[in-house]
């Protein structure tokens, strides 16, 4: 027994020995180690290519998914590379990686692709849970997406195709969401709307941006109300219904304003409104989606329904429209259009833009400072976008469609409105 | 209004209902808590949405995924995992299952992705039973629609459907006899594997109907119903996993409560995520007040015996080799290795050391802890919110993993009271309470943009260069391991070692349950709280969603997967979960594959609860015996004794020439584990006759009745019923050819009735009452509340109505009075007369004696003697009580 605890204090004694060792066999090989890209060529940069790859959410516990978005982006790299390329360089798209709407998934995902694959920048992200802000900007690693949440916003690094949607309060919150739509109905005087979210602090946030967005145009606000559980529908809607309903002193409100992502959520809504008698106008930014018209209860649910995407609608008449159109099928043939398509291709376009404003000397130092330099640029597809100034704000444009007899319209194309700080 | 809401929420609840019934039955039934029952409900709804899209009618598809694939899938769990499980230590019950919630919908969804059908995700629209769309209708001044009427139908046939079962079948007598004494159920005939078998079909088929009922509402979401799992665990809970009537109760009144919470409390809006609360919040107090564990005590899981080292045998220095070697080539690797799989490598051991909090509160406090990631992601945030409000960087990680301790500290007093599967529960809600209110407030995890946080600095290198971060960590984690060790061998370790296997006898000896326990997980939230910030450190930033409380399942099955009572586990699990991503993107698998293997390891877990690396030892261990067996030379087994050989039964030639011999142990060998009891016992018994079993305390009576009944299988020797070699037969085969064991205790049911406990035995209770008044008139009381006496009466009364042919009765005068001993042993010698063979075992000698025609004396696990009762005398007494001769 005295033996074997010897032995045992011998044994940590000899562990700890070796780690102190290993340690500063450590210590010295980072030491040695210089950091990484020290002049010369930028990684993922050749005579004739630049690497980029994404991160996408392309499965999720919940379903998900913005797969889709890989396919626009290779479209218009596609486009890009027919074209002869960029300064003489083609693109070399890697594709997308998956995060699986987890935050450190996505951040190994950018360091995959940083670290490993070599990517020059990061084309397209787009996930909502995106973990791989803090090492993309500390690496002075350019990324292009969609910027939903607060970890693209006040970066140098993160550019959202149209500017940072989640601006810290004083900074500019939309508004065209409300002056379209004041448009749409001639005028928002004496109209009162409805704000709907979920019990969760992303989707409460976007009722604060929304309804200032409504209320800057002119509606008269109702109610905002953030009840709904966030992780899965609720199986009884009329609760929810009845405020909904008696908000308007009473009476039901003009407009209801839907600020929840998920088709099922949405549909469930609707057509609990609906069977209440609902007659007013619906909205949201999420239903844009051809697929919902597939199956005939949400098709009947979302009827007349006033979606508003961040883009110029796919039955627009716009050239860009059409290219964007011509180029999807070249790599995707048949393949329904969907809005992650959509921000996936607007997101590689800004990318080419800033590329061949860099210039042939190309380096992450040099793009980054041409972009964040005063950057600007107009296109029918997504409006425009500034930087830096959208580094902190959106871009301030939107579309209108409306769900009408079974098939999308353009009810208001692609427009950009001045943005007001947001409270 | 609140007559609507009221009305309208008995809908909702109704689902709650059907799959919190499920839930209650088969826990009850088998013992086992399935925590995979939301994600059974989600394959019968994804089953039936692609039968709908492939064309068939609505009724028919949920007919087919109802009542054939969900009770189908239920009875290949049952064959593949829950039968082993049920035998398995509680620990892996529940990993195993919580594998199961990973693996199944990732097995679903990635049969949809490979045979080509209509994608199962947020595009997929199921609809409902019903007609599409749903028709609206007012009902007593409600607006409900057809599905919700359907659903709320259904649920009332099921319910109804289900009490006529259980109460009016004699399945459903059976599966309650299992429920209420398994062992016993066996005794009588109940083939207690079968009813399992029937408990888990019965079960799966509601949770696919809660699952179809559901789909039109929520969708083809698994994360969904694991929501929609938490609210009828709720249920289940209320009905304190025992009565289905009251979790079914308890369910329609959860979906009212959900609908009057969501009418009424706008005062609660300001605080995000509280109302969503709500089920958790009930399923807490629930816990909290109702579910004191009746029979053990926090958390201790005195099945779960440590299991046998069998490396101790193998030099120190042998022992430590593969992990020296693999230390070793882990900073070879890290020295010379590419940057981007050292950082892999870095973020491997980060898990590992979180991991090590799991060996901590797991492996040796046999408590299973949900909200690991809750500690961990608490301390990270709580170290970045201290950083970013201007505190000293070292200052805020010791903050962050105080923040960590304190909390577990607030887990563990309710710890206290409540006992295994209750605790896990707890710390379920607990995880769940943390994801959905606490990190939603924006002052502590700073929205979901999260704090930053710098990289540690050590002086001459710091963290940002992952070689740094690996070499760091192997410091933490051998420190972990050091701790784990010397809290093993220390006197506190002893303590909780103690508490744990046996928390009676521990408290007898003074050692304070509590103490231990709240040190051990106050320990093990430190633990998980340091791994961590330095998640956090090493990822320079950290966000409410970064661990989500659904990575602290997965961690824990990767965990217990590798073994949980070792370190090498830990790091041997933190390095595969880190690695399993990479692997499958190398092979261009699909994710759906690393969840189903982490899944499949419950399957594993259920045959090997200690884990893969236990697993490798165990099986060397055995290679080692076989080989030794092999090298020597053939002796005959020590077991078999010689003494047996002359057997004195033929001192009674005279009985066994009359009548041959009926039941017959023939050279028994038969024990627990490694312990041999019985070492070669012989006794056979005739048709009306009484043998008297006698023997001291200790002697090995109860275990040969046991092993008689079937209850105990032997090592060597035979066991004979009317010639026929029964050995391998199991309990209930041996109850139903006529061989009935009366238990040591009572051998009733105390949940049933008394007629319920007659009706076991027999299909008509009448005669039972005819002979025996005093159980007629309380026919209806549960047996528990009848006295002991009359508890001894009803054991043996269906004895007297349908005689067996064997009737084994343990210690039957046991803490009875005189004048019941006097009526217990009238029945012995009535059955004597009608030809039964008896084997009385008994400690006290007179009344056997009185009734015995032959007697055996058994000592040490050996009949010393056998003979007729004429033969025996005081000095045979005291001989064979006293071992001398």
């Amino acid at each position: 027994m005295v033996r074997r605890h010897h032995e045992v204090r011998r044994s940590a004694a000899a562990l700890s020995g070796a780690l102190a060792v290993t340690l500063l066999l450590a210590g010295c090989a980072a030491e040695r180690r210089t950091p990484a890209a020290t002049g010369g060529a930028a990684p993922g940069v050749t005579a004739t290519t630049v690497k980029v790859g994404g991160v996408l959410t392309k499965t999720s516990a919940s379903g998900y998914s913005t797969k889709d978005a890989e396919i626009g982006a290779r479209a218009r790299f596609e486009r890009a590379n027919a074209e002869g390329g960029v300064n003489g360089r083609k693109i070399e798209f890697v594709g997308a990686e998956d995060d699986g709407q987890d935050a450190a998934k996505g951040d190994a995902a950018a360091r995959k692709l940083v670290q490993k694959d070599q990517v020059f920048a990061l084309v397209p992200v787009h996930a909502p849970n995106f973990g791989g802000a803090a090492f993309l900007e500390q690496q002075g690693v350019p990324w292009f997406g969609w910027a939903t949440g607060p970890q693209w916003c006040g970066t140098r690094t993160g550019f959202g195709y149209n500017g940072c949607l989640a601006p810290r309060k004083g900074a500019g919150s939309q508004t065209w969401w409300g002056r379209q739509m004041a448009d749409l109905l001639g005028g928002a005087q004496g109209k009162s709307v409805y704000v709907q979210t979920t019990d969760s602090s992303g989707s409460k946030y976007g009722g604060t941006t929304i309804s200032q967005s409504f209320a800057a145009a002119g509606f008269e606000l109702a109610g905002v109300n953030s009840g709904l559980p966030a992780a899965a529908p609720p199986p009884d809607w009329l609760p929810y219904v009845n405020k909904i309903m008696t908000s308007d002193g009473g009476k039901a409100p003009d407009v209801v304003v839907s600020v929840i992502a998920g088709t099922k959520f949405n549909v469930g809504l609707y057509s609990a409104l609906k069977r209440a008698g609902y007659r007013g106008v619906l909205t949201d930014a999420t239903s844009y989606d051809a697929a919902i018209l597939k199956d005939p209860a949400s098709a009947q649910a979302m009827e007349g329904v006033v979606a508003a995407p961040m883009f110029e609608p796919f039955e627009s008449t716009a050239p860009e429209i059409a290219a964007f159109k011509a180029d999807v099928e070249k790599v995707a043939p048949g393949a329904t259009l969907t809005q992650h398509m959509a921000i996936g291709y607007w997101a590689a376009d800004i990318f080419l833009d800033l590329l061949a404003k860099t210039g042939k000397d190309l380096t992450r130092e040099k793009f980054l400072a041409t972009a964040n330099g005063g950057y600007s640029y107009e296109n029918a597809g997504f409006g425009r976008i500034r930087f830096p100034q959208d580094h902190t704000e959106p871009n301030g444009c939107g579309a209108l469609v409306k769900l009408e007899g079974g098939a999308f319209k353009v009810a208001k194309s692609m427009k950009c409105f001045d943005n007001v700080p947001l409270r | 209004m609140i007559a609507g809401y009221i009305l309208s929420g008995l809908v909702t609840g109704a689902v709650f209902a059907v799959m919190g019934a499920g839930l209650t039955l088969s826990y009850a039934a088998t013992g086992v808590f399935n925590f995979a029952h939301g994600a059974v409900g989600f394959m019968a709804a994804l089953l039936f949405y692609q039968c709908d899209r492939a064309g068939l009618p609505p009724w028919l598809s949920a007919l087919l995924a109802v009542g054939l694939f969900a009770p189908a899938l239920g009875y290949l769990l049952h064959r593949a995992m829950f039968r082993g499980l049920a035998r398995a230590g509680e620990t892996a019950q529940i990993v195993a299952t919580i594998g199961l919630t990973i693996a199944l919908p990732a097995l679903g969804l990635l049969a949809v992705d490979l045979l080509g059908l209509p994608p199962a995700d947020a595009t997929a629209l199921p609809r409902g039973v019903g007609p599409h769309p749903a028709a609206a209708l007012d009902v007593l001044g409600v607006r409900l629609d057809t599905d919700q009427l359907i659903t709320f139908a259904l649920s009332a046939l099921t319910a109804a459907g289900l009490w006529a079962f259980l109460r009016h079948t004699p399945y459903g007598l059976r599966m309650r006899a299992s429920v209420d004494r398994r062992r016993l159920a066996t005794l009588r005939g109940v083939d207690v594997d079968a009813t399992s078998a029937l408990a888990w079909m019965l079960g799966s088929g509601l949770a696919g109907l809660a699952g179809v009922l559901a789909v039109p509402v929520i969708g083809l979401d698994a994360t969904a119903y694991t929501v929609l799992l938490f609210a009828s665990a709720t249920a289940a809970v209320f009905g304190r996993l025992r009565s289905v009537p009251w979790t079914f109760a308890a369910g329609l009144g959860l979906g009212v409560v959900q609908n009057l919470v969501a009418g009424y409390t706008d005062f609660l809006e300001e605080v995000t995520g509280l109302r969503t609360a709500v089920p958790v919040i009930l399923l807490f107090a629930g816990l909290v007040l109702l579910n004191r564990s009746r029979e053990r005590v926090a958390g201790s899981t005195a099945e779960d015996a440590p299991p046998p080292d069998h490396l101790a045998a193998v030099p120190l220095w042998r022992r430590r080799l593969p992990w020296a070697l693999a230390l070793a080539a882990l900073l070879a690797f890290t020295a010379a290795g590419p940057e981007y799989y050292v950082g892999v490598a870095a973020n491997g051991l980060v898990l590992a050391l979180i991991f090590c909090s799991f060996v901590v509160v797991t492996g040796i406090g046999g408590m299973v802890n949900l909200a690991q990631a809750s500690f961990a992601a608490m301390a990270a945030l709580a170290c970045g919110w201290a950083y970013a409000s201007g505190l000293p960087f070292f200052a805020a990680i010791l903050l962050g993993v105080l923040a960590a301790c304190a909390v577990g500290l607030l887990v563990a007093l309710p710890a206290l009271r409540l006992g295994g599967r209750v605790l896990t529960l707890a710390t379920l809600a607990l995880a769940l309470l943390a994801d959905q209110v606490l990190f939603q407030v924006d002052a502590f995890s700073n929205g979901t943009i999260g704090w930053p946080l710098p990289a540690l600095s050590l002086g001459f290198a710091d963290t940002s260069d992952p070689r740094v971060r690996v070499v760091l960590l192997l410091a933490l984690v051998g420190l972990a391991g050091l701790l784990v060790r010397n809290l093993e061998r220390s006197a506190s370790g002893r303590a909780v070692l103690a508490v744990r296997s046996a928390p009676a006898a521990a408290a007898t000896s003074g050692l304070s349950a509590p103490r231990a326990k709240i040190t051990l997980f106050v320990l093990a939230s430190g633990i998980a709280g340091l791994g961590g910030v330095l998640f956090a450190v090493s990822k320079e930033s950290i966000t409410a969603t970064d661990l989500p409380a659904f990575s602290g399942f997965v961690w824990l099955a990767v965990v217990v997967l590798q073994g949980v009572r070792r370190v090498g586990g830990a790091v041997l699990g933190g390095l595969v979960a880190a690695a399993m991503p990479e692997l499958l993107a190398t092979w261009g698998l699909s994710a759906h594959v690393g969840a189903i293997l982490f899944g499949a390891g419950g399957v594993v877990l259920a045959r090997h609860p200690d884990g893969v690396l236990a697993q490798f030892a165990e099986s060397r261990h055995r290679r080692r015996l076989r080989r030794q067996e092999r090298e020597r030379p053939a002796t005959p087994s020590p077991a078999a004794s010689l003494v047996v050989e002359e057997p004195a039964d033929r001192a009674s030639p005279a009985v066994e020439r009359e009548e041959p011999v009926l039941f017959r142990l023939e050279n028994v060998v038969a024990g627990y584990a490694d312990c041999t009891v019985l070492r070669g016992v012989e006794l056979s018994v005739r048709p009306g006759e009484v043998v008297a079993l006698l023997g001291a305390n200790g002697a090995g009576k109860s275990t040969a009745c046991a092993v008689a009944a079937g209850d105990l299988p032997v090592a060597a020797g035979r066991v004979l019923l009317d010639g026929r070699d029964v050995t391998a037969w199991p309990a209930h085969r041996r109850a139903r050819a006529g061989v009935l064991l009366a238990p040591e205790g009572r051998g009733v049911f105390p949940g049933l009735t008394v007629d319920e406990n007659l009706r076991t035995w027999l299909d008509d209770p009448a005669p039972a009452y005819e002979r025996m008044p005093q159980l007629a008139a309380r026919r209806g009381v549960p047996a528990g509340a009848l006295s002991g006496g009359e508890q001894q009466l009803l054991t043996l009364a269906p004895a007297l109505v349908r005689p067996p042919r064997v009737l084994i009765a343990d210690e039957p005068s046991l803490g009875l009075a005189p004048l019941v001993v006097r009526q217990v042993f009238e029945v012995f010698a009535e059955l004597r007369e009608r030809g039964v063979a008896l084997l009385l075992v008994e400690e006290k000698a007179t009344e056997a004696l009185a009734v015995a025609d032959r007697v055996a004396f058994m000592r040490l696990g050996r009949i010393t003697w056998t003979g007729p009762r004429s033969e025996v005398d005081a000095d045979r007494l005291t001989a064979a009580y006293l071992g001398v001769s």
